[in-house]
Parts: structure tokens; C-alpha cells; sequence
């Protein structure tokens, strides 16, 4: 089940995106601002989603941008923008993954006095505070979900990334990673069920 | 077909991935086989389970991403020059600003940038500084640097990009500004859509429960649709949520919408807003949506939406079967 997908959307947009791009190409910095902004949030939302850590967005974020900012002049309209923006965010995504499967995937749950606090928590709504019961439910959740995520290659993960949580299709994934539509789908495979050996009996 | 090339081929249906020929053969194979139905039951209830993990970053985050983006391009330093705060002595300024700080610690899960504690600072100095003082000289660095008097704060909102202060109590402060302008016209001008719609994902709920309310009106267009569906599913207040989701109502036949509506149930915290898409949910017969509820109604801790859900179950297994 896809999200409603930047891709999706992107492709709609297309003759103001175009039109953008090349406004942008021409020194135009509004323009590029607003290109930014047409993109920028399910960026962020996929490096959050893939680090879990707020500075680590923030990094990929600044670094993908302006990676397109000095680079777009090399732009030709060949592919879709979206999938040449996303070519630059997901290997900077997969750089950060890997570079942390080395230094053995810093824990999002921190110790404090309180006990153990998700990193992310401060991130989310308050709302879930108001039902306990949920909220914990969720949190034990969360915890299995990620040792699940973390048994995925950096790629298995990437690709379920942008097949579950950004709806991406898996054409075009294969496209965004440089590879064909057949090893994205034996990554999509692989990836659930890796997931679902750990999850089993939560679902 | 075996169970073992129908288990390999269960993620790709779920997702959609499959040539329509490949689709068949596994709709034939679990309509026969009780193991690989059961297999696909699980897939569905992993994708659930998964969807809400999905995770928003938070709009300050964004904000935050989006100031240092555009300072990192205008040449600017992205975040505040703090080795060169902490070297200078401390003056009356970082006093100030210090006690700021230790005043808002509380603030701290909301990533209130530095920034922003100088803004209140320079709010207040401003105002102090162009009533009455003489003009203070403007420093010889920086690009342009303009005096404090020449700063008009009550018609520019400005973002704080650095802080200087230096022994003989100057101050040099780099700062973004935007200026306020009006704009009107009617519902119909394309450059007002665009507006709104970009007024829908902005920072302020109030303003963002008053575009999307005006948008509804026009949910008829693709990109107020996809506003809609973003902030329904994506905005952090549930004002703006619950609008979003009235001006769906009309679009509730189109499969995207339901699509979204289907996610927004298993993973929105707020019961109310689940209460609403069960109700817009079951007002289109869908029988795809029958497994989403029989999903919910599994994990649903309010009393009050299980019930719905399980009475809507009811009345649609009971029209599904005299069909």
C-alpha cells in the first residue's frame, strides 16, 4: 500500500516543476527555493525515517540540497527530477547506513534516570501520551520494529523504505538505485521476510 | 503453482508489483490453499504494523533544514558562530543571553534554535535602541552591515543567522529578512490556490485549519486533492486533520483517497479522527476495505471505534453475502 507519494505527485507537478528547474538553472534563486520546498519535506522524511535521528536528517538534508544546488546546471530533463533527486538522497542515505553498520547502529533508545527514553519520542505528537495503554503498546512496538529494520542490508532497507513508507514504485526505485526492477523486487522480498521473522508475533 | 513460488510472489501482490497474469495465479492459489491465504493475511498485518512507524520530522525541523539550506547558498554561516561566542569575554550580552538559555531548558525538546532567543533579544533591544538613542556606527565587516537604527522590526520578520558580540560592547547580528505582503484576490485566481496550498503546509495551525477549509471548496483539482490527502494524513494538528478530512468526503470513491484514508485509520493517535474515516471508510461499499477493518478491529484500544468498526464489519458482511 503506497503513500500518496512524492513521486505521484511530482509527476503531476511536472510542467511547474520544469519550468522551476530552469528559472532555477538561470541563477534564479526564488525559484530554487521553491523547488526546494516542493521536495524537501519527503526528503527529510525519508532520511528520518531511514536515520532515526533528527541531526543525521538534518546532515543528509543539507547535504542533498546542496548537492542539486550546485549541480543542477547538469540537470537535462532526461529523467523525471524527482528521480534525479532522489539518486543523490538515497546514496547519501545509504553512505550514512553503512558507515553505521560499521560503527554498530548507535541505539535510538537512550538510558536515562527515567529509564529508557526513545530519542524519537520528543519528535512525535503529544497526543499519544494521553492514552498510557496505547502508548505503551506502541512503545514495545517500535522497539521490535526497529531490531527488525535493523537486520535489513542498508539497501534491503532502502528499498523497502521507498516501496512501504515513501509508495514508490519498484521500477522506479531500480532506476533511483542503478539497478533493474527484478533486484529491487528480490530486495523487497528479502527485506519482508527478514521482518517478519522478527515480527511474527506482534502482527 | 507451488506454495513456495506463491510465498515469493505474496509481498509483490501486496504491494501491487505483479503483471496481472501473475496476479491471477495467486488469487487462484489462496482462494484453494488455507496456508499461503494465512501467509497473506500476515503480510497484510505486517504492512499494518509497520505503517505506524511511519514518522513525520517535525515542522521546526523543517524550518530549521530550510534556513541553513538557504544560508549554506547565500554564503552565510548556518548555524550560530558558538566557538567564537564562547572565546569573547563575557559581557553583558551573553549574561543575557545566557540567562535566556537557562530560562527556556524546558523549551529544549523543541529544538528552539539559538536563533530564536537572539530574535526576542534583538526584538527588545531594537526597540530600545530606535526610540530616542542616537544611532550606534555600523562594524566595518560583514556584507552591508546596516546600523540598528535602520531596522524596522514592526514591518519585517527576521531570522537570526549569527551573534557577535566583541569587549568594547558592539554587536554585530546577521539576520534573514522577510517582509510581509498582502495579497487578495477571489477563489478562482490561480496565484491565490497557489498560495493557499502553500499556506496548508505552513507553521501555524491556525492558519493551516483556515486554507485547508477554504480549499475544500475546490477539492475537485489534483493538487487540492493531494493537499488534502498530505495534510489528512501528515499535518500534526488534528483541527487541520479533521478539515482535511471533511473536504474529502466527496472524493471518498476515488481509490487513492481510500487508499490514504485506509493508512490515516491504523495509524492516526487521535480516536475521534478514526471514528470519522471509519464512518467515510464504510459510506462507499469498498470490500477491500474489509480486511483494513477486520485489521483495526484487532488492534483498536478504544472502545467507541471498535464498535463501529465491528458494526460496520457486520453490515457489510451481511450486504457482501447477498450479493
Amino acid at each position: 500500500m503506497g503513500h500518496d507519494a512524492a513521486g505521484a505527485v511530482g509527476a503531476r507537478l511536472s510542467p511547474q516543476v520544469d519550468s522551476l528547474i530552469r528559472a532555477a538553472q538561470g541563477g534564479d534563486q526564488d525559484a530554487f527555493e521553491q523547488l526546494v520546498r516542493t521536495y524537501d519535506q519527503s526528503v527529510l522524511r525519508l532520511a528520518m525515517n531511514l536515520l532515526r535521528s533528527p541531526e543525521d536528517a538534518r546532515d543528509v538534508y543539507q547535504e542533498a540540497f546542496l548537492r542539486v544546488y550546485r549541480n543542477l546546471h547538469a540537470f537535462r530533463f532526461d529523467c523525471s527530477f524527482h528521480t534525479w533527486l532522489y539518486r543523490i538522497v538515497t546514496n547519501i542515505c545509504l553512505d550514512q547506513l553503512r558507515k553505521r553498520k560499521v560503527r554498530k547502529e548507535e541505539s535510538a533508545v537512550v538510558e536515562t534516570a527515567e529509564g529508557p527514553l526513545d530519542r524519537m519520542d520528543s519528535f512525535e505528537e503529544v497526543s499519544a501520551h494521553a492514552d498510557p495503554e496505547r502508548s505503551m503498546w506502541n512503545r514495545q512496538l517500535k522497539q521490535r520494529i526497529e531490531c527488525a529494520l535493523q537486520e535489513l542490508t542498508p539497501r534491503e532497507r532502502m528499498v523497502f523504505e521507498l516501496r512501504h513508507y515513501q509508495g514508490l514504485r519498484l521500477r522506479n526505485i531500480g532506476e533511483m538505485l542503478g539497478t533493474t526492477e527484478e533486484a529491487a523486487k528480490n530486495c523487497l522480498f528479502r527485506a519482508t521476510q527478514k521482518m517478519r521473522a522478527v515480527l511474527g508475533d506482534f502482527t | 503453482m507451488t506454495c513456495d513460488s506463491i510465498s515469493k510472489l505474496i509481498p509483490l501482490y501486496y504491494y501491487g508489483e505483479l503483471t496481472p497474469e501473475e496476479e491471477d495465479r495467486v488469487e487462484e492459489h489462496t482462494h484453494q490453499c488455507a496456508g499461503c491465504a494465512r501467509e497473506m493475511e500476515q503480510q497484510r498485518a505486517l504492512a499494518a504494523v509497520l505503517d505506524r512507524r511511519r514518522q513525520e520530522a517535525s515542522g521546526f525541523l523543517l524550518e530549521d533544514c530550510r534556513a541553513d539550506l538557504m544560508a549554506a547558498i547565500q554564503g552565510g554561516a548556518p548555524r550560530v558562530e558558538k566557538a567564537r561566542v564562547e572565546k569573547s569575554p563575557k559581557t553583558a550580552w551573553r549574561l543575557f543571553l545566557e540567562a535566556m538559555g537557562a530560562s527556556l531548558t524546558g523549551l529544549d525538546r523543541l529544538r528552539l534554535p539559538i536563533g530564536a532567543l537572539a530574535l526576542i533579544a534583538v526584538g527588545f533591544f531594537a526597540a530600545r535602541m530606535t526610540s530616542g538613542l542616537p544611532p550606534a556606527s555600523g562594524p566595518a565587516t560583514g556584507a552591508a552591515p546596516v546600523t540598528s537604527a535602520g531596522f524596522a522590526p514592526d514591518e519585517a520578520f527576521s531570522t537570526v543567522r549569527s551573534v557577535r558580540p566583541d569587549p568594547s560592547g558592539h554587536v554585530e547580528i546577521a539576520f534573514d529578512e522577510t517582509r510581509r505582503r498582502v495579497v487578495s484576490g477571489q477563489m478562482e485566481d490561480a496565484n491565490i490556490q497557489r498560495l493557499l496550498l502553500a499556506a496548508a503546509h505552513g507553521d501555524n495551525p491556525a492558519v493551516r485549519v483556515e486554507s485547508v477549509e477554504l480549499l475544500r471548496a475546490r477539492a475537485g483539482s489534483t493538487e487540492v486533492r493531494d493537499a488534502l490527502l498530505n495534510a489528512v494524513s501528515l499535518d500534526s494538528n488534528a483541527g487541520v486533520r479533521l478539515k482535511a478530512l471533511e473536504g474529502l468526503k466527496p472524493l471518498v470513491g476515488d481509490a487513492e483517497v481510500r487508499k490514504t484514508l485506509a493508512r490515516v485509520l491504523l495509524s492516526d493517535d487521535n480516536a475521534a479522527i478514526r471514528m470519522q474515516v471509519v464512518d467515510l471508510l464504510v459510506s462507499h461499499r469498498d470490500d477491500a476495505m474489509v480486511g483494513v477493518l477486520q485489521d483495526l478491529v484487532q488492534k483498536e484500544d478504544n472502545n467507541s471505534v471498535r464498535l463501529k468498526v465491528a458494526k460496520a464489519l457486520k453490515d457489510m458482511n451481511a450486504s457482501v453475502g447477498t450479493f
